[in-house]
This record gives structure tokens, C-alpha cells and sequence, in this order.
């Protein structure tokens, strides 16, 4: 793999206003409900006559909540998957331009996400459908994808400003 | 013309140093634009392309590494190793690729374990008479036959995309064209290390207990590869399911046996797993646009009739897949391939009708090569920084792995059994 997340590269904890331990913390309970959900899975099926199957809804929308705040985590950080290999070793007006552009790009991304998320979330609440494991209104956990993708454009645009002031490189 | 586009507008965002998954994202929302699709294929298509149950194997086994990560496993690996190698010319060197293919047992993923296979032997090579730049190459190679060894991230991801293949079919498939690997890079390792006289130069440096003492302190970990691929192969556990076991046994050995975590411990590798693994999902996620685009707007099919057109043959379509791959593969990682590119090949595959979990490991394969080539490799980005040499150092080291690791991915192409014995005797 050229690119690829590089567990390694710990660059300074960058200073936020809003505490990015918000992610963190909905990030670890998010990872630790998924674990447990599987786990009282396994243990429902081999100690009772219950099955939980119905509970891989649930897994499947943490992980998606764990997708997005990750993705702001590690946006705000620039830990991100990156070519950096024609960029990094450019003067640093460069650098800042190009890193202020991938912001951008960013926010058109995660924007155009929340917008059209959100029509989606509203056009499945009109219609009233119904997720397909257990029955549950679909808009609740649609919903979650243009919510979510809000705190990564304020994470973006908190980026933004730390790489436009030079805080961040 | 909307195709081209959207191809360019991806590779400039690529190499301007635009995550790679808003590169993809912007590429395909330019694309839906400008065909005039509704945008709510937008979400739709990020939505669905990670709310899939399969998919959770991966938070799970990212999980797995940092759990291990931190109990000390790789450390103790290498102790055992040691114990039974010796440290002669190139047996260290030898003991790393050996706890880098058990370590890809556990882990899934290539860069976590460059790092944690580099920060364990470096110090210990250095001192035992091993050139730093060697050190790095080794450490880069050998960590790249963890993507072929299960669990593997990258098979989730070709499983999930590919129907007719499972997770199970596809982990057994790797497993011997993973160990060929190991061991392919091993006989450059060796010729290099006697010929060069690395090695062997500080008896007792590395603190060396017994056989049977490092065994007992190692045999915890080395049953974690045990867990995980036997509650699968027993048919207890599916793979998300095996991985939580692996889980909760290694929180196990890292509070009740080796006593290395703490509480504290638990929450960092919860958030540390989870940004690793939203930081694939997200790639996966806005992969899913793209590659919708490029579906719907009919440009697959074309390029795809096209080489099988070309009249190469098995043998040298498989050639050229290599070379555009193993190119590919020095610029993209394993996942983002996979989402982009599986589109076209599995029209190819089809066509000559190949066994498409061969097809996966031989193209994991190739990927695997792509991990360790410079100058944009991440295993070898990683194994550098710990070793602190610039990557070009590593070039003529890294260049007789490379030959070896191909010697290896013929041997699969050639004799498709390697890859596809094990998967049938377990009745996959």
C-alpha cells in the first residue's frame, strides 16, 4: 500500500476549542457496545435458546456512529489516509495552501452529505420506513449520517483556522 | 467524457495530498453532478456502503491488534523466537519475519504491524550487528505478509464486495500463500545476512531465558492465531464474532496474566481502534459514491471487454494485472484498490472463469508487494521512522525481498492449489 494509515506518525495532540474528547468518549462507548452486543450474542446462543441476532442492527448503527466521529478524530489530528508524498516536502505557503484546499474539499464533501443526508432522513420519516431487521423508523438511524457529518465540518472548518493562523502544519 | 473526468479529478486530489477518501467522495459527487443524477445517491450510497454486518469484523479485529499491541505479546514472541533460532548470522533477522507472520495472525493490518514487529527487534538488531537500513527493508517485508495471513482486513473488504466469496473461504485461502511469503522473504534475509555477515555479533545482549521459560511466557499469545481461526473453522463464531472472542481472551492475558493493562488502557485502545478503523470505513464509505458513479455511468464494462479483448491470454492477462496493480498498489492502499478497481476485475476473472478466492489472495498478493515498494510504501514509511534511515537506504535490501515476494505470488498463479487447498479441506 503507498498510502495508508500510519499508526506511528503521532504528530502533536492539536489544541481545540471544543474538547475533542467528545469523540473520544462516544468513540470508545461506541466501540465497546459493539463488542458487547457480540458478545452477549455468542453467549445468549450457546448458555440459552434466545437468539440476539436481531441485535446486528444495532452493531451495524454504532459502527456507523464510530465511522463518522472517527473520521472527525482524526481529521481534526490530519491522521487521515494521504499521498503526502508530492506535498510534504514542498515550502510551507505551499503546504498551507494545499492543506487549507483539502479542508475545503473536505467540507463541500461532508456538506453536500449533511444536505442531501438530511433530505434523505426526511423523506424516509414522510414515508414512514421501517428498517428492515426489526421494524424501527429508518430515519432514526439515517438520520445519524448528516448529523454526524456536521462535527466533521466543524472539525474541518476548526482546522481550517488552525492551519490559516499557523498552528497547524 | 464524465468518466475521464471524474478519473482526473480524483488523481489530481490524490497526489495534491487530499485525504483519499474526500478524494474519492468529491470525485464521485462531481460525477453524479454532471450526469445529472438525483444527489440523494449521495448518502444513500455512503449509508449503505459501511451499514453492513460483515463489515463490523473490521472495527473487531482492529481491535484484536491494539489489545495485543499492549499486552506485550510481540516482545514475547521474539523472545521465544530467540530462544529457539539462536542469534547466529541472520537469525534475528529470521526471528522478525517469523513474529511478523504471527503477529499478522492477530492483527489485520500491515502499517500496525511494521510498527510493533520494529519497535520490539530494532534495538535488539542494531546491537547484534544488523545495518539499520537492512533492519527497516526486513521489518517492512515481512510485515506485509500480514494482509495474506488472517485475519486481513483487505479479504473483509474483497468478501464483502465480491459475491460467491466468504470471510472464512478467503482467510483459510491466504493462509499458505501468506507463510510461502514469510518464507520467500526469509532466503534473501539469509543470503544476504551470511554473505554480508550480519548477525550473531552480541551474544547476550538480548536477554535470553530458557526454551521452555520464553515458551510458557509466549504460548498465551501464540494461541490468540489458535482462537481466532479455530472458533472460526469449528463453525462457533462467525469472523465479527471470533474477533470479540479474540478480544476478550486478550484482555484476559493483559490483566490476569502478564498483569501489563490498566483501565486507562482499555478506553485509549477503544478510541485508538475505533479512529483506525472509521479512518478505513470512511474510505469504504465514500468508495461506494465513486464506484457508483463509474458503474452507472457505464464505463466499467467497456474497460474491462477491452483487456479481455486485447487476447493476452490466462497467463498474460494475469501479467499485466500484475504490473498495473503492483503500480497502483505503491500509491493506494489495499481497501481503496479493492473499491475502485474490483468493478473491473471481476468482469476479467469471470471471463477466463478463475476461482475468485484465488483471485482475491493472488491480488492481495500483488498489494502486499506494493506495501513494501518504495518511495510511497507505508510498512517501510513506518519501519524507516523506527529504525531512523531514509527509505532510499532501504533499496538495495528491499529490492531482493521484492524478487522473492514475486517468486512467491508466481508459485500461487502457477499452482492455485496453494491458495485453494486449505479452504477445501475445510469444506468452505
Amino acid at each position: 500500500m503507498g498510502a495508508d494509515y500510519d499508526p506511528t506518525a503521532t504528530g502533536p495532540v492539536p489544541k481545540t476549542r471544543v474538547p475533542l474528547k467528545l469523540e473520544e468518549v462516544a468513540i470508545a462507548a461506541g466501540m465497546a457496545g459493539i463488542a458487547l452486543i457480540t458478545f452477549a450474542n455468542v453467549v445468549a446462543r450457546y448458555l440459552t435458546d434466545v437468539s440476539l441476532a436481531f441485535t446486528e442492527e444495532y452493531s451495524v448503527v454504532l459502527m456507523v456512529v464510530v465511522a463518522i466521529l472517527g473520521t472527525s478524530l482524526a481529521l481534526a489530528g490530519g491522521r487521515h489516509i494521504r499521498i503526502g508524498y508530492f506535498v510534504d516536502e514542498r515550502s510551507a505557503p505551499t503546504r498551507k495552501t494545499m492543506e487549507l484546499i483539502a479542508m475545503g474539499l473536505t467540507i463541500i464533501c461532508f456538506g453536500a452529505i449533511a444536505i442531501y443526508g438530511a433530505q434523505l432522513t426526511w423523506d424516509e420519516y414522510r414515508f414512514e420506513v421501517l428498517s428492515p431487521g426489526l421494524g424501527e423508523p429508518q430515519w432514526i438511524y439515517t438520520g445519524t449520517l448528516p448529523l454526524l457529518s456536521l462535527v466533521v465540518i466543524a472539525r474541518a472548518i476548526g482546522r481550517a483556522i488552525r492551519i490559516w493562523r499557523g498552528e497547524a502544519a | 467524457m464524465i468518466g475521464t473526468i471524474l478519473f482526473l479529478a480524483f488523481i489530481v486530489m490524490l497526489l495534491a495530498a487530499v485525504p483519499i477518501a474526500v478524494a474519492l467522495g468529491v470525485a464521485g459527487i462531481i460525477a453524479v453532478v454532471l450526469a445529472g443524477q438525483s444527489m440523494l445517491s449521495v448518502p444513500t450510497n455512503v449509508y449503505t456502503g459501511i451499514a453492513k454486518y460483515p463489515l463490523i469484523a473490521i472495527p473487531m479485529f482492529v481491535l484484536v491488534g491494539s489489545v495485543f499491541d499492549r499486552t506485550g505479546v510481540a516482545l514475547r514472541l521474539v523472545r521465544f523466537a530467540t530462544a529457539i533460532v539462536g542469534a547466529g548470522r541472520g537469525a534475528l533477522a529470521t526471528v522478525s519475519v517469523l513474529v511478523a507472520m504471527v503477529i499478522g495472525g492477530i492483527s489485520g493490518s500491515g502499517p500496525a504491524t511494521s510498527a510493533a514487529v520494529g519497535q520490539v527487534v530494532t534495538r535488539s538488531m542494531i546491537a547484534d550487528g544488523y545495518p539499520r537500513s537492512f533492519i527497516a527493508a526486513t521489518v517492512g517485508a515481512a510485515a506485509a505478509t500480514d494482509i495474506l495471513i488472517p485475519p486481513s482486513i483487505a479479504f473483509i473488504i474483497y468478501a464483502v464486495l465480491v459475491p460467491g466469496v466468504s470471510v472464512p473461504a478467503i482467510f483459510a485461502a491466504g493462509m499458505f500463500p501468506g507463510i510461502l511469503a514469510g518464507f520467500a522473504i526469509m532466503v534473501p534475509i539469509l543470503i544476504i545476512s551470511w554473505f554480508k555477515n550480519f548477525g550473531g555479533q552480541s551474544r547476550g545482549t538480548v536477554d535470553s531465558p530458557g526454551v521452555w521459560e520464553a515458551f510458557k511466557d509466549a504460548f498465551w499469545g501464540l494461541m490468540a492465531p489458535v482462537v481466532i481461526l479455530g472458533g472460526m473453522r469449528i463453525g462457533a463464531f462467525t469472523p465479527t464474532e471470533a474477533a470479540v472472542m479474540a478480544v476478550a481472551y486478550g484482555l484476559f492475558i493483559g490483566f490476569f496474566v502478564y498483569r501489563t493493562l490498566t483501565m486507562r488502557d482499555v478506553y485509549e485502545m477503544l478510541v485508538e481502534a475505533g479512529e483506525l478503523s472509521a479512518v478505513i470505513l470512511i474510505v469504504v464509505a465514500l468508495a461506494s459514491v465513486f464506484a457508483w458513479s463509474t458503474s452507472t455511468l457505464g464505463i466499467v464494462q467497456p474497460i474491462a471487454s477491452w483487456i479481455v479483448g486485447l487476447g493476452l491470454g490466462e497467463f498474460g492477462t494475469i501479467a499485466l494485472l500484475m504490473i498495473v496493480l503492483i503500480f497502483v498498489g505503491m500509491f493506494l492502499d489495499g481497501v481503496s484498490i479493492f473499491l475502485i478497481l474490483l468493478p473491473v476485475l471481476i468482469p476479467i476473472a469471470n471471463s477466463y472463469h478463475w476461482d475468485l478466492t484465488w483471485f482475491g489472495v493472488i491480488l492481495t498478493m500483488k498489494i502486499a508487494i506494493g506495501q513494501f515498494t518504495p518511495p510511497l510504501a507505508v510498512n517501510l514509511m513506518v519501519s524507516c521512522r523506527i529504525a531512523q534511515v531514509p527509505m532510499e537506504s532501504t533499496i538495495p535490501w528491499v529490492f531482493w525481498m521484492i524478487i522473492a515476494m514475486f517468486g512467491a505470488l508466481a508459485a500461487v498463479v502457477y499452482w492455485p492449489g496453494i491458495a485453494l487447498w486449505l479452504p477445501r479441506m475445510l469444506g468452505y
